[in-house]
């Protein structure tokens, strides 16, 4: 066993002896690393480091969580945690903690990540990239990230492990003119055929492409989503697959067990695999992950569960605690079977939108949202692009534009992009038809 | 996916993901204090490398987190997170670096850090920071009832109080989802040019979210509520009575509701719709950093650029729109007298008079445009570089009483509140839908109507204010930007206002 694992098992014998009926203790040492870049120039270079346990216990289902940085003060912690859990509020919902011994397969973190010494020179390469594709006049900003984690975890119900998680990503946006700009993203958990170039000259060429851009018009409209705004699409109906946002109706998918909420060629699952950036052998219980089919062809098939929202629904953890709230990892659809040309051969006339950001809903029960794209937004005749447009706003439903997803391409890409694409997923081109677009007035 | 309402991004201070979905970002109520002494270490030793400027900010953060969903309490969360980073200016560049090990070789491994990556950057333009002098100072604010003697057990029951409420209010409410934020939050600052500024705020926010459901449809609200100070903060926020009220409000959406004619017609906005657009289409656009392009991967850039239709001097509404940013409202959420660069804070008259009239600045969005930064220099904990923020941005008040400005609508609509919201980003595109609406006609409100919605530019939307009320209000907000995002405390804000023919639909 290493000291930290041993560590980070000291502190749940302590909760234990203290009187905690269950605990866990995950002990993570982060190193993040950033390189933020705006008008083709670094502004910044950020490191955080980060040394701490969470541990969260149980006591008469009072559930309790707190930090400990670096182990230092361990006794005082976990004596004041216990205090707290007899005088906090009983959760009459909570159903334990997972309970087994699981055997994981081993993190598999890109190491080299943690020690890269000149992580400007994968900047530059995207800004370059950018230029070449929208010229020498463009302004591109963005950030790269790294981040590596060793995470231990043990838990008193049996679970006990060590993964080791890495992440990458390069994300730009450039601008060709004031009112025309791409963004291209770079995800992966490694530096393997990690290439920066393909972000940035995605950007650039997007840019390239919105020059000149006019107001476009309201109305109803068949419109290709590029993979990176299809992600935050990706996002807002993976984040409803949780079991806790169906208990808070904060999800279009209450009820909808086992019916059919979208078209055959829909299948959407979870699946923090090791190419993701959200990579984990295991959830914050100590749950294997693994691969989680939430809406099967079309039907939605099962929540996402922790083991509390397990028991109250009858069901199985998938793996994605959140000690409270299960959470997806990495949302993955099934590719179709056209090519990226295919499917916009099939749009007669219509729009491809690139990229969104600011969804916000009226009720979330209902679906009712807008959100607004940003960066190239395209009107397609005949399955070309025609014009570059500005100024619209996608204004519709959840449930109905899940189901009138039309086309499915197999190409895929591993996206991820701020708050907006979050969690990250691997995301098609996808036809979507009579999306409801509107204007300022 | 952003679960909850919030400003602009997906924010980790109310973005259910940041706290109960994984690891919790707080600790145990031991040793919290700040380390003041291995700060003074830290910048000793960055100075000892002769860099351009340093600065060593140390944060003691004691945070507690409590979640209800109904009458459950699912978790409560008590932590200190602490810790100091290092930012250094060398050659042109800016390093910045942090931790939450408190030792001095981990304060030299971080400085080296920060240094390296400073002098790594390779800028064709060196940055530099606009020019100020050092102070040294403390300040604290003011607690009437100590949040430290406040019992876990009282804190649960104040919001379980509020659950039993809307339980027996007479509405149907399946969910209702709540989240309290408590921070004790002590800082200490010091740079290269003799600033040492020690400081402590507490804060106190809550969230909560309703569904109602009658005749077999549901409607969502939530409200925000935030202070900087003690306890007493329950005793002005009346959260019973406003959650009450907001299921009232949605069961008359889903019951009386009719929808409206769409058409040009007057609109009155109410404090909280003129404060959620004073913050988007006035402080954001307004943000000297987005205008340099420096968030411009993020949360975008602006309408206002140098050599564009807008600048200091344009006008962009009708001279009844004066817009403020001040930070120094005391037990504001946004409240602070010195932002986390030093600088004393102090108002900011954005628009004055429906002209562009300054941009919120730090010091280095200040030294491009060759100004003096303004205070807007704001961080949400020691791991997060100090950018340009708002604090507290409201419309400022006019002469007329709000009765006077309904009197005058021969057809229009007062929305009193909003639900959902967005802008472009550059903030020149918003829409904002209904959530307490009325049609008025005849200078009467005669009847609610169900989610209206405005959705048109910056300069329509100020251009058409011919009438504000005089008195204030303010909701609080958690105010989103940064990459990793930051989610800080605001206030939004105004009077009522009148717009003259805009298209409501």
């Amino acid at each position: 066993m290493s000291e930290i694992l041993g560590k980070t098992e000291e502190i749940v014998k302590k909760a234990v002896g203290l009187g905690a009926d269950e605990v866990i203790a995950k002990t993570t040492f982060g190193k993040y690393r950033q390189v933020r870049f705006s008008g083709n120039q670094v502004d910044i270079i950020v490191a955080w480091n980060e040394y701490v346990t969470d541990v969260t216990l149980a006591w008469k289902k009072r559930v309790v969580a707190t930090e400990i940085h670096d182990f230092q003060g361990v006794d005082a912690s976990i004596k004041q945690l216990i205090g707290l859990a007899k005088v906090s509020g009983e959760n009459q919902a909570f159903g334990g903690f997972a309970k087994g011994s699981f055997h994981y397969p081993k993190g598999q973190a890109d190491k080299r990540l943690e020690s890269l010494d000149s992580p400007t020179e994968l900047v530059f390469d995207a800004i370059d990239a950018a230029e070449k594709h929208a010229g020498s006049k463009v302004d591109s900003g963005g950030i790269l990230l790294m981040q590596s984690e060793d995470v231990y975890l043990v838990s008193s119900d049996g679970p006990s492990g060590v993964d080791s998680r890495s992440a990458v990503e390069l994300s730009i946006r450039a601008f060709s003119e004031r009112e025309a700009s791409g963004h291209g993203v770079e995800c992966s958990s490694t530096l393997k055929d990690f290439k920066p170039e393909r972000a940035g000259a995605k950007a650039g060429e997007i840019a390239r492409l919105a020059r000149n851009p006019k107001v476009g018009d309201e109305g109803v409209y068949d419109v290709v989503f590029d993979p990176l705004i299809f992600g935050s699409i990706l996002g807002v109906w993976g984040g409803m697959a949780s079991a806790f946002n169906i208990m808070i109706q904060l999800s279009v998918f209450v009820d909808k067990l086992g019916k059919k909420v979208g078209p055959d060629m829909v299948t959407l699952k979870d699946n923090p695999a090791p190419y993701s950036m959200s990579q984990r052998v295991f959830d914050d219980e100590g749950v294997p992950t693994g691969d989680n089919v939430f809406i099967d062809h079309g039907v939605l098939k099962t929540y996402l569960h922790n083991t509390s929202t397990a028991k109250i629904f009858k069901a199985k953890t998938t793996g994605n605690a959140g000690l409270v709230a299960p959470n997806p990892w990495n949302i993955e659809m099934e590719p179709g079977k056209v090519s990226k040309d295919e499917l916009f051969s099939e749009v007669d006339r219509g729009l491809y939108l690139t990229n969104t950001w600011y969804t916000r809903f009226q009720n979330y029960a209902k679906g009712d949202f807008s959100t607004i794209p940003r960066d190239g937004i395209f009107l397609i005749e005949k399955g070309e692009i025609k014009q570059s447009l500005k100024d619209l706003r996608l204004s519709d439903n959840v449930l109905s534009m899940l189901s009138n997803v039309a086309g499915i391409t197999k190409e895929r890409q591993h996206v991820h992009w701020w708050g907006e694409a979050d969690p990250p997923s691997l995301s098609p081109y996808v036809l979507i038809k009579d999306v409801h677009m509107t204007k300022s007035k | 996916m952003s679960i909850l309402p919030c400003f602009h991004v997906r924010l980790e201070a109310i973005d259910l993901k940041g706290f109960i979905y994984s690891r919790a970002t707080y600790g145990p109520k031991v040793g919290s204090i700040v380390d003041e002494e291995i700060a003074n270490y830290a910048l000793e030793y960055a100075l000892s490398k002769k860099p351009d400027y340093a600065e060593v900010r140390a944060h003691n953060q004691v945070q507690d987190r409590i979640i209800l969903r109904n009458d459950i309490t699912e978790t409560y969360v008590s932590a200190v997170d602490t810790g100091f980073c290092v930012r250094i200016m060398a050659s042109g560049g800016i390093g910045f670096a942090s931790t939450n090990r408190t030792s001095k070789e981990e304060a030299r491994a971080v400085v080296d850090l920060a240094y390296k990556y400073a002098k790594s950057a390779g800028r064709k333009d060196k940055l530099v920071f606009a020019e100020e002098k050092g102070v040294k100072t403390k300040w604290a604010a003011e607690q009437k009832k100590k949040i430290e003697n406040v019992a876990p057990e009282e804190r649960i029951s104040v919001f379980k109080e509020v659950n039993k409420a809307l339980a027996s209010c007479g509405v149907k409410v399946p969910a209702v989802m709540c989240q309290v934020f408590i921070d004790l939050i002590t800082k200490y600052f010091v740079n290269s040019e003799g600033s040492r500024i020690s400081s402590f705020a507490p804060k106190i926010g809550a969230f909560i979210f309703v569904t109602v459901a009658e005749q077999g449809k549901t409607e969502q609200a939530y409200e925000q509520f935030g202070y900087t100070g003690g306890w007493e903060a329950f005793d002005k926020w009346k959260i019973q009575e406003r959650m009450i009220h907001n299921a009232k409000v949605l069961r008359d959406v889903i019951t009386k509701a009719k929808a409206v004619k769409p058409g040009d017609m007057d609109l009155i906005c109410g404090p909280e719709v003129t404060g959620i657009a004073a913050h988007e289409s006035c402080g954001h656009p307004m943000e000297a950093d987005r205008i340099l392009g420096r968030e411009m991967s993020q949360a975008g850039r602006s309408f206002i650029y140098k050599g564009g239709e807008f600048w200091i001097g344009t006008r962009i509404g009708s001279k009844a729109v004066t817009v403020v940013d001040d930070p120094t409202i005391e037990n504001s959420y946004g409240f602070y007298p010195y932002d986390d660069e030093g600088v004393k804070a102090r108002p900011r008259f954005l628009y004055k008079e429906g002209v562009i009239n300054e941009f919120l600045h730090n010091r280095e969005s200040a030294a491009k445009l060759g100004t003096r930064s303004n205070g807007s220099s704001r961080s949400v904990n020691y791991d997060r570089e100090a950018i340009v923020r708002m604090a507290n941005t409201f419309v400022a008040p006019g002469e007329f009483k709000e009765e006077e400005l309904i009197e005058d609508v021969k057809q229009g609509v007062y929305m009193k509140s909003f639900t959902e919201w967005n802008i472009d980003d550059k903030r020149f595109n918003q829409r904002y839908v209904g959530k307490e609406a009325y049609l008025i006609k005849d200078g009467e409100l005669q009847y609610p109507v169900a989610r209206p919605v405005i959705e048109t530019t910056t300069l329509k939307f100020w251009t058409a204010v011919d009438a504000v009320s005089e008195k204030v209000e303010f909701d609080a907000a958690t105010c989103g930007k940064g990459d990793p995002s930051q989610g800080v405390p605001v206030y939004t804000g105004g009077p009522c206002m009148r717009l003259r023919g805009v298209y409501v639909k």
